[in-house]
């Protein structure tokens, strides 16, 4: 025989495209030619099948090669081609067995012949499985994100050799369990890794903040912390990421796709069990916040997906940065368009961000040296539109020397995180229908239909738009924070109370004039 | 006119020196058409003062009358009647003053509203409250309309219906501080005027503040010092009102506030009190029989609310602060801050921190 194809697939953004890889061997002048709109790292895949097939103790013949990659219009890129490159080339050169038709490759060669680890494994078994693919031969490091997902025969190869006896069903398969997981708790167990996060016990004081973070977790809002430096706004933001809800399958998954394309899983951590904390530093770029490149990796703000979004000295940010996270803010997706196509990654986060009032961080103390038109542009920095956006507002204060010394430990964040998981569940209960999840995605109709005022509270609405000057956008986050209030006390409507302890929340849009 | 604009407009030359050359000279229009020769005579002017002059002829003193009246802007040099008399006699007083809008009425009380500009809510308060009520009973208002205690005194005086002239640093088309526009344009809206012995267009150089402060307390009666620091630029004023002869008030305030430390050292050293604007009024002659005294218990409040209330100021106080005084709960102070604040009790002058109105 001296044509094979064999299937293989790579990750374009988040999406899997599935890649036909064809090789043909015929007489002629010994030549090596591949095609198919390559990128120069596949083009490179060439030398190294070719020396990786040699020195893996098989036959390559001075005849002319050509491999094509289909479809050819599609731009090719990664290394992940070699081994399905290599697998091709062995079948044609009639070496070993055609292998079945429904069988997926991925892997990256060196030059001896072991494969390599590659990245989006577990995205690319996934979709193998939607569409009908039976087994999947993948490196022998990437075989724990592979088996995550059930019912696909999972190879593991570490040399060439194994991956070729796999393919002949010769190779004695290490019986690799693919682990039964279908709820949290056994998701917990498939990971050895154990998260260490400050408790909200250890912080001394603060009470306010600790509420507050309370019901901006509970209904997953965005969160902003203003407050002197040292008085412990990082601190809160750390512990918020050890009271978040636990995830369930179906989310994990979806987190660990993310992850997954970027190659930040391993065999120790094949799985996303715990929401992502995601804390990035002021110098970010727009391309490393919200993804970028010609064929787009995902930023920050994806990673961030389903877990928090920490925005440390916001006001420290590139102002540009900031504003390219308003529409992700909203939409809870960001989409990016390229030459080459959309791509649409999830950005479904809760933003925690902290700042200090003024540039010295004492306003308003009477020792602040700040003067008033610094404190302005100070606080100007981050645009009205982007404050819009955020759901809770407090002030963490100065720690007093009375709470230091104070022995006495607060609340655990178990305790609380009790109270925030049995929100949630009432939260998932409610919006079954609607899709939603958390209170914070309420929009249009929905907002409506679960945020019912009565008349008394429709009067301090009215009162409280007119007094604290409330935007459009102001007053429907001051419903959705109150609906998580209401829920927090397990009550069916939301009362004047509530109301009134989210106004209290709320981002207020003061400017300094006379 | 025209010329005497030409000649007020001259800088580099001293005030006196001036006032002496105009007199010699009788009119400005003589300086405007005096020979270089004849020039070089004058003995009290030296070489630059003289080149100053000449140079200036080069300007042409209609097109800048013109442009002037175009504005709107007054021209009142110190010998027209229309010159403040009050202001006259202090030793230094200005050549001439461009006025926008109004000088303040020569029969009516004036009062020089000063303070600091990085003031506390403190003194927010009673340079509105003071500004108010002076203005209601007819006292007008002066001061620089910095931010602080001089914008919120303008701001009292206008809430009071009343007259408010501010005197500026820099030209009188000039506004400084620039968030203060809305104020400039409500001063000249409601009669009042805007007052500088810069010619217009001059920026606001920080040089030329101390100087504006002897205007402010030139034309008033009373000088009233609603905060001020250790070093504060109001006991300027203070010091250049006791020469000019006008009595000085200060409003007391705790003793451990940096913001009244300059006040309640005027008290020590003899400076009138102020303990209301009320009393204030009935040392000045004028009776306070305008006051409706809104007391506390007015506000119909209930027991933890009183509780709250009761621990809350005019200097900001922090959430944890207040939760830490009333052993209350987070949810329970929140809510009752709120309705406070909706019901117009107290005010969030910055994020959680709260004042009495």
């Amino acid at each position: 025989m001296s044509f094979s194809t064999i299937l293989s697939a790579v990750i374009e953004g988040l999406e899997v495209a599935f890649i036909h890889v064809e090789a043909d061997i015929s007489n002629g002048l010994p030549v090596f030619h591949m095609v198919g709109y390559l990128s120069s790292e596949v083009k490179e895949a060439g030398e190294r099948v070719r020396t990786a097939i040699k020195n893996s103790g098989f036959e390559y013949p001075a005849k002319r090669t050509v491999v094509n990659l289909s479809p050819a219009t599609m731009r090719k890129h990664g290394a992940s081609f070699d081994l399905p490159i290599a697998a091709a080339i062995l079948t044609a050169l009639g070496q070993i067995e055609k292998p079945e038709k429904d069988c997926l490759i991925i892997g990256e060669l060196s030059l001896g012949g072991s494969v390599k680890k590659v990245s989006g494994v577990l995205p690319i078994v996934m979709e193998a499985k939607e569409k009908g693919v039976r087994k999947c031969i993948v490196p022998s490091e990437n075989v724990t994100e592979a088996s995550l997902v059930s019912e696909m025969e999972i190879v593991g190869a570490a040399t060439l050799q194994e991956a070729v006896e796999a393919m002949q069903n010769r190779r004695k398969r290490k019986k690799i369990q693919n682990k039964e997981i279908t709820d949290c708790g056994n998701l917990r167990k498939t990971v050895q890794k154990e998260t260490k996060f400050p408790d909200f016990a250890d912080m001394k004081g603060q009470e306010f903040v600790k509420r507050a973070a309370e019901i901006a977790v509970a209904g997953g809002h965005n969160l902003l912390l203003i407050g002197p430096p040292g008085s412990g706004k990082s601190m809160t933001a750390k512990c918020i990421a050890g009271i978040l809800p636990p995830l369930d399958l179906r989310e994990s998954l979806e987190i660990t796709k993310i992850y997954s394309v970027l190659g930040l899983v391993d065999e120790k951590t094949p799985l996303i069990v715990d929401r992502p904390f995601r804390e990035v530093h002021h110098t970010a770029t727009k391309a490393a916040l919200i993804g970028g490149g010609t064929i787009p990796h995902p930023g920050e703000i994806s990673l961030a997906h389903k877990g928090v979004l920490f925005l440390d000295e916001l006001p420290e940010f590139r102002r540009d940065t900031l504003e390219v996270l308003r529409q992700p803010l909203e939409e809870r997706y960001v989409n990016l368009s390229r030459t080459y196509g959309n791509y649409t990654f999830p950005a479904n986060f809760m933003l925690v961000a902290a700042m200090n009032p003024c540039p010295c961080g004492c306003f308003p103390n009477a020792n602040c040296t700040c003067t008033p038109l610094q404190i302005q542009a100070y606080q100007n920095r981050i645009s009205r539109p982007f404050l819009d956006r955020i759901d809770l507002c407090v002030e963490a204060s100065q720690v007093k020397y009375e709470h230091l010394s104070d022995e006495q430990k607060g609340e655990s964040s178990k305790e609380i995180r009790k109270r925030i998981c049995r929100v949630r569940e009432m939260q998932r209960i409610r919006y079954k229908e609607t899709g939603n999840l958390t209170n914070a995605m309420l929009e249009g109709d929905a907002l409506n239909k679960y945020c019912k005022l009565g008349t008394k509270e429709k009067k301090v609405m009215e009162q409280a738009f007119s007094v604290m000057n409330l935007t459009a956008r102001g007053y429907s986050r001051i419903l959705k924070t109150a609906r998580t209030i209401a829920d927090l006390e397990e009550s069916d409507a939301i009362k004047v109370k509530h109301l009134q302890e989210a106004l209290g929340y709320r981002m207020d849009n003061r400017k300094y004039t006379v | 006119m025209k010329y005497e604009y030409w000649f007020a407009k001259i800088q580099g030359i001293n005030l006196r020196k001036k006032i002496r050359l105009r007199q010699c000279m009788k009119t400005a229009e003589a300086i405007y058409y005096i020979e270089e020769t004849q020039l070089k005579k004058i003995e009290f002017l030296n070489e630059s003062e003289q080149d100053k002059i000449l140079k200036a002829k080069r300007q042409d003193p209609e097109k800048e009358y013109e442009s002037l009246c175009e504005k709107g802007i007054r021209f009142i040099p110190h010998f027209t009647d229309e010159y403040p008399e009050k202001l006259k006699r202090i030793s230094d007083y200005p050549y001439a003053l461009y006025v926008k809008g109004s000088l303040p009425d020569k029969a009516a009380k004036k009062a020089a509203l000063v303070g600091a500009r990085r003031c506390t809510p403190y003194g927010e308060k009673y340079a509105v409250d003071f500004g108010k009520v002076l203005a209601e009973h007819g006292v007008q208002i002066i001061s620089g309309m910095a931010r602080g205690v001089d914008g919120m005194g303008h701001r009292g005086a206008l809430l009071g219906n009343g007259k408010t002239f501010a005197v500026l640093g820099c030209g009188v088309d000039v506004c400084y501080p620039r968030e203060h526009i809305g104020l400039y344009v409500d001063i000249l809206e409601q009669g009042g005027g805007i007052i500088s012995e810069m010619p217009p267009g001059t920026p606001p150089f920080p040089q030329n503040f101390p100087a504006r402060n002897r205007i402010i307390s030139g034309l008033s009666d009373v000088v009233l010092v609603m905060e001020a620091g250790e070093k504060s630029g109001s006991l300027i004023t203070v010091d250049l009102a006791l020469e000019q002869g006008r009595e000085v008030y200060a409003l007391p305030g705790p003793v451990n506030s940096r913001m009244s430390i300059g006040c309640n050292e005027l008290i020590r050293q003899g400076a009138g009190i102020l303990l209301s604007p009320e009393m204030f009024l009935e040392e000045l002659g004028l009776s306070g029989k305008k006051t409706e005294k809104e007391g506390k218990n007015k506000k119909m409040l209930e027991t933890q609310e009183e509780l709250l209330y009761s621990c809350l100021g005019l200097y900001p106080k922090s959430v944890e602060e207040i939760l830490k005084e009333t052993k209350l709960e987070v949810r329970q102070v929140m809510e009752i801050l709120v309705s406070l604040e909706l019901r117009g009790y107290i005010r969030e002058i910055s994020k959680n921190h709260y004042i009495i109105v």
